[in-house]
């Protein structure tokens, strides 16, 4: 739940939603449905008035600010629509920031593997800015993946980007979850991005409106179609 | 326009207070000088008007020496004039009168009243109505061995009548008998002062020389006008005497003149350190306009979007600035007033302690104040404000608000061309040009640094910041990118601490340059085991009989006083050092060029080499020097002597003012002892248990005199200090300004695992790596311009340039600590950054 009083605007009410390991869950809704919001509070960024979020056997709801800081250094990572990348620092120094934050090198090898992944090895002493859009957001995934986090949250990642560029970035995601591992929990208004997961949660007006597995483009723009009547 | 600009400003009040901040910090201390000046000085006016209340004229001699800071010194009058005074047709009632040195010993052995304070005097308590003192309590002092005191100085030592009290004076220390407590006017001791009274006789006697007064007050019978009065009785008097008439009200009138130059010295002073105040803050208004208005890009460009002209943006922001301006001007004027206490209490700290009543506010103060603030926040504001005009409507469509950088090569023409014209302009007033050129030299060089400023900040920043990125890990080496991000911020956020920075180190400079100088020279010239100096510098000191009295104390093979006095050589106005050649034979030791120190007679004079060089003077030409009553003294320079500032570029034989009105005391008594047991102990009872002066032993004693620049660059450098001030005030807005601008960024690294104490970090590296930016190239600066400044005062005998490395390292962990201390609220504010707020995308 979200906000509080007699004035509360119940952003979540009542969402009960669990995300499994080693798959790319999506959650789809119309605008204001709460999915951002929903996204913001399991991934340890906004607090919850009541319910609780555990990731892995970490009970975040009761943690502290520093607690919780700590926990998205290590088991979460972020992929945002913009402003994903320090425009200081080098797109290696983005890639590992997390990791510098917690002041550990990290797993090297692994580390090289995500680059590789994502071919910007040539790459990896410019700054964002001499970076394109499809460049800067895989920079960003990289990042995301370089701590070997419990779980991947991304916001709305290919919204600044064409679409071929986005279903370079959305595939590489793929890649992550089928080739390494990875957990990634998308949020998305897009369709044919959202086709790219495992599974789709549908929210609307803060409930769970819904679920699909093994989605298709078409099969998600006819449930948007149902959830919009 | 007028509306959209006052909309616009109000809309972000956290950023109109910034503003108003640094002008408010910069015109304070301006009007806090005001308000000071304007109320010491109509402290001292209310003063003598009422002591003069009662004198319609007032006679003195008409033959005075000018002396340095508003004063003069003057010859006596003879008592035996004070008849012919009386018989003057219109005259009531007249009265001799004396303002010289005395100083009142407490109980416990200590003088009365602060070394450096208010004056210490001595004086005539009569019975006549002319006469300034009224009695209190008990009675007159009568005879040789009584006095009266004023009520502040008997409340101040305990003294009750019948206690017998110590006073030092010209003529010796000495016991008298308390017989009365007096009041000056109404108030119990008129600015702070001293006074110690006794019959005519007895003041003339030990304060002066035996029938001689300072001056006559007349009270008149009311019969003729103090003109008239004046006049009569100057008719009557001997032109051999050399004396003048003035009227009270001319005499009222003078003596607030002579304060008030004194207090124009003082308000001079300050004024040149508010200036420098304004000067600093002119640069944090520039910087938080430049920001501001950087930051407001879109929005400009939105409004040249829908249509609105570049002299309109531009106009708008210039109103925000008039309006932004005036407030602030009159939010400073108002701290002024708070500034002007402090400046109080500074001064008092520095011994220099100045009587006031309340508060005295001119209405010009305000306007003055008011007016400048106004024109220095516009000044500030044009650059800023034809750039947003010139914002392309596009803008409105880009993204973030970043400041241009340009090449940097107009910029690096312009640093070097000023640079060069500097350099020229300080090469040629040190090869004699007017200390004007200098001063413009200087200016151009600061020009020149500050310009390049933008071009220096990024690989000086860098470097400051490597081994912090070192140390400190990714927050460390994201402050060190941080701060030289946009150089020209960087470099006018450092700007001030630069200037301020600059500034203390060339004083710092100056003073170890000074103190080694002293120390070499004393060492030199002072030959003795022990000295005994007297606080008072320029009015009063030691009794010249002192240095007899310390030869006779057991184990003291040799004693000599050395004293200064004011004199005209050749028509101008000089301080002398005045020595007994007998004595100080092998205890005061002139490093003589040319002739022999022993062979100063009493018609000769020793000067400095320098000196003699200067003028074309050769052994042998004979100086006119005329004393302070008017005789003349013509004395043979019998020798030239090496390196002055410490004991007088001139020397003459206290002979020379024997049979003369001038009072002599000595400034120092050098001894030399056989080194047997307690002959210290014996030492200290003649002099120091009776309150003439401080015995200090040979190392204690050069210490002492060379560390004596300290306390004047302790002043300046608390003077400085509101303009360092001014610099922190300057950084804590940039990094308030930049935390703002980079809310995003900041949100997105607490996202991705940024501690809030990590956060904390950053800023407060960057505010480090900046502030030392500013100070690293501020002692550059600094230590250049106090080599420049020993090197135009080499002719006046500094020439050592001695690097202030301790003060150097002083500074620099200050500037660090400034800069913790800046970033205290933003990284606050850092770190209460909405997380949520700063990634959404919209």
């Amino acid at each position: 739940m979200y906000g509080h009083g007699d004035n509360e605007v119940r952003a979540l009410d009542g969402v009960t939603v669990e995300f499994e390991q080693g798959r790319f869950t999506a959650i789809m809704g119309p605008s204001g449905s709460g999915k951002s919001t929903l996204m913001h509070c399991v991934a340890g960024l906004d607090s919850l008035s009541s319910g609780s979020v555990t990731i892995g056997e970490h009970e975040l709801t009761s943690m502290s600010d520093g607690d919780l800081t700590r926990l998205r250094r290590t088991q979460v990572g972020f992929i945002f629509q913009a402003f994903n990348l320090i425009p200081t620092l080098s797109a290696l120094e983005n890639i590992v920031l997390p990791l510098s934050l917690a002041g550990q090198a990290g797993d090297q090898q692994w580390i090289d593997q995500v680059i590789d992944t994502i071919g910007l090895r040539d790459r990896l002493g410019h700054r964002p800015s001499e970076l394109s859009g499809g460049q800067q957001q895989r920079v960003a995934v990289a990042r995301a993946l370089a701590s070997k986090p419990a779980v991947i949250f991304a916001d709305e990642p290919t919204g600044n980007l064409d679409s071929r560029t986005g279903h370079e970035v959305l595939g590489f995601m793929r890649r992550a979850v089928t080739d390494l591992g990875q957990t990634i929990v998308m949020v998305t208004h897009d369709a044919v991005a959202a086709s790219y997961a495992d599974r789709i949660v549908f929210l609307k007006d803060g409930k769970i409106a819904g679920e699909m597995l093994a989605p298709t483009p078409e099969k998600v723009l006819d449930k948007i179609k149902n959830l919009g009547e | 326009m007028l509306r959209l600009a006052s909309k616009m400003a109000m809309a972000r009040k956290g950023r109109l207070v910034l503003t108003s901040l640094a002008i408010i910090l910069g015109t304070s201390f301006l009007s806090g000088t005001f308000i000071f000046s304007d109320t010491i000085t109509k402290t001292f006016d209310r003063l003598f008007t009422d002591v003069f209340r009662d004198v319609d004229a007032y006679v003195r001699s008409s033959s005075f020496i000018e002396v340095p800071f508003g004063g003069e010194q003057r010859g006596s009058t003879p008592i035996d004039a004070l008849p012919t005074v009386l018989e003057a047709p219109g005259v009531a009632d007249a009265t001799g009168d004396i303002q010289a040195f005395a100083r009142i010993i407490g109980k416990d052995g200590e003088p009365i009243g602060l070394d450096n304070g208010p004056p210490t005097f001595g004086g005539i308590a009569s019975a006549s109505v002319a006469g300034l003192w009224t009695i209190e309590e008990g009675r007159l002092p009568e005879g040789p061995s009584q006095m009266v005191m004023d009520r502040a100085s008997a409340d101040d030592g305990g003294f009750t009548v019948g206690d017998t009290v110590r006073v030092n004076a010209q003529s010796g220390s000495r016991e008298f008998e308390l017989v009365g407590i007096a009041s000056y006017g109404d108030i119990s001791s008129p600015g702070g002062a001293t006074f110690a009274l006794f019959d005519q006789p007895t003041a003339s006697e030990f304060l002066l020389k035996p029938g001689n007064v300072d001056a006559f007050l007349v009270q008149g019978d009311g019969s003729m006008s103090q003109e008239e009065l004046a006049a009569s009785i100057q008719s009557r008097l001997d032109p051999s005497l050399k004396l003048e008439v003035l009227t009270g009200a001319r005499i009222a009138e003078e003596t607030k003149d002579q304060i008030g130059q004194a207090i124009g010295f003082l308000t001079t002073f300050l004024t040149i350190f508010s200036l420098i105040a304004l000067g600093i803050g002119s640069f944090v208004i520039y910087n938080v306009f430049s920001i501001t208005t950087a930051q407001r890009l879109r929005e400009n460009a939105l409004l040249r979007a829908i249509g609105a002209e570049r002299g309109q943006v531009t106009r708008m922001l210039l109103v925000e600035a008039v309006a932004i301006g005036v407030v602030g001007s009159l939010l400073g004027f108002l701290s002024g007033i708070a500034i002007s206490q402090g400046l109080k209490a500074l001064l008092a700290a520095f011994g220099g302690e100045i009587p006031s009543q309340g508060l005295s506010i001119a209405p010009s103060a305000a306007v003055i104040t008011i007016v400048v603030g106004t024109v220095v926040t516009i000044v500030a504001a044009i650059l800023p404000a034809l750039r947003a005009g010139r914002v392309p409507p596009l803008a409105a469509m880009r993204d973030t608000a970043i400041e241009t950088v340009g090449t940097g090569r107009t910029r690096l023409v312009i640093a070097l061309v000023a640079l060069a014209a500097g350099g020229a302009a300080v090469a040629a007033s040190l090869a004699g040009a007017d200390n004007l050129v200098l001063g413009l030299g200087v200016m151009l060089v600061f020009a020149a640094v500050i310009t390049a400023g933008p071009l220096l900040a990024k690989p000086v920043g860098l470097g400051i910041g490597r081994p912090i990125a070192a140390l400190r890990g990714i927050t460390g080496s994201m402050a060190r990118q941080n701060a030289v991000r946009n150089p020209k911020r960087t470099a006018r956020t450092a700007a001030p601490v630069l200037i301020g920075v600059a500034l203390v180190t060339a004083f710092t400079a100056f003073a170890a340059s000074v103190r080694t100088q002293v120390r070499d020279a004393i060492g030199e010239q002072f030959r003795g085991d022990y000295a005994v100096s007297s606080p008072q510098q320029g009015f009063g000191g030691l009794p010249v009989s002192l240095a007899d009295e310390v030869a006779a104390v057991p184990g003291v093979t040799q004693a000599t006083g050395l004293g200064f006095v004011a004199v005209k050589i050749d028509g101008e106005s000089r301080f002398v050092a005045v020595i007994d050649p007998t004595s100080a034979s092998g205890l005061v030791d002139y490093k003589m060029v040319q002739g022999d120190q022993r062979s100063l007679d009493a018609g000769g004079i020793l000067v400095t080499q320098s000196r003699a060089e200067a003028k074309g003077w050769a052994l042998g030409d004979v100086l006119d020097v005329q004393l302070v009553d008017g005789t003349e003294r013509p004395l043979a320079i019998r020798g030239t002597f090496d390196a002055e500032g410490f004991l007088g570029s001139y020397v003459v034989n206290q002979e020379v003012f024997a049979g003369s009105d001038t009072t002599l005391f000595d400034q120092f008594v050098y001894v030399t002892t056989d080194g047997s047991e307690g002959v210290r102990d014996a030492l200290f009872d003649a002099t120091e248990a009776r309150g003439l002066g401080s015995l200090q032993s040979r190392d204690e004693f050069i210490d002492d005199q060379s560390g004596q620049i300290n306390q004047i660059l302790a002043l300046i450098n608390a003077l400085l200090g509101l303009s360092i001030i001014i610099a922190v005030v300057g950084i804590v807005i940039t990094l308030l300004l930049s935390v703002y601008e980079r809310r995003r960024e900041i949100g997105l690294l607490r996202a991705v695992g940024m501690t809030r104490s990590q956060t904390w970090g950053t800023v407060t590296w960057e505010s480090v790596i900046t502030s030392l930016y500013g100070a690293v190239s501020g002692v550059a600066l600094g230590i250049g311009m106090g080599a420049l400044l020993i090197g135009v005062l080499a002719d006046d005998g500094i020439s050592a340039f001695t690097l202030p490395i301790g003060g150097t390292i002083v500074i620099l962990v200050i500037s660090f600590v400034i800069g913790v201390l800046a970033a205290i609220y933003p990284a606050w504010r850092a770190t209460r950054t909405d997380i949520m707020q700063a990634i959404s995308t919209t």
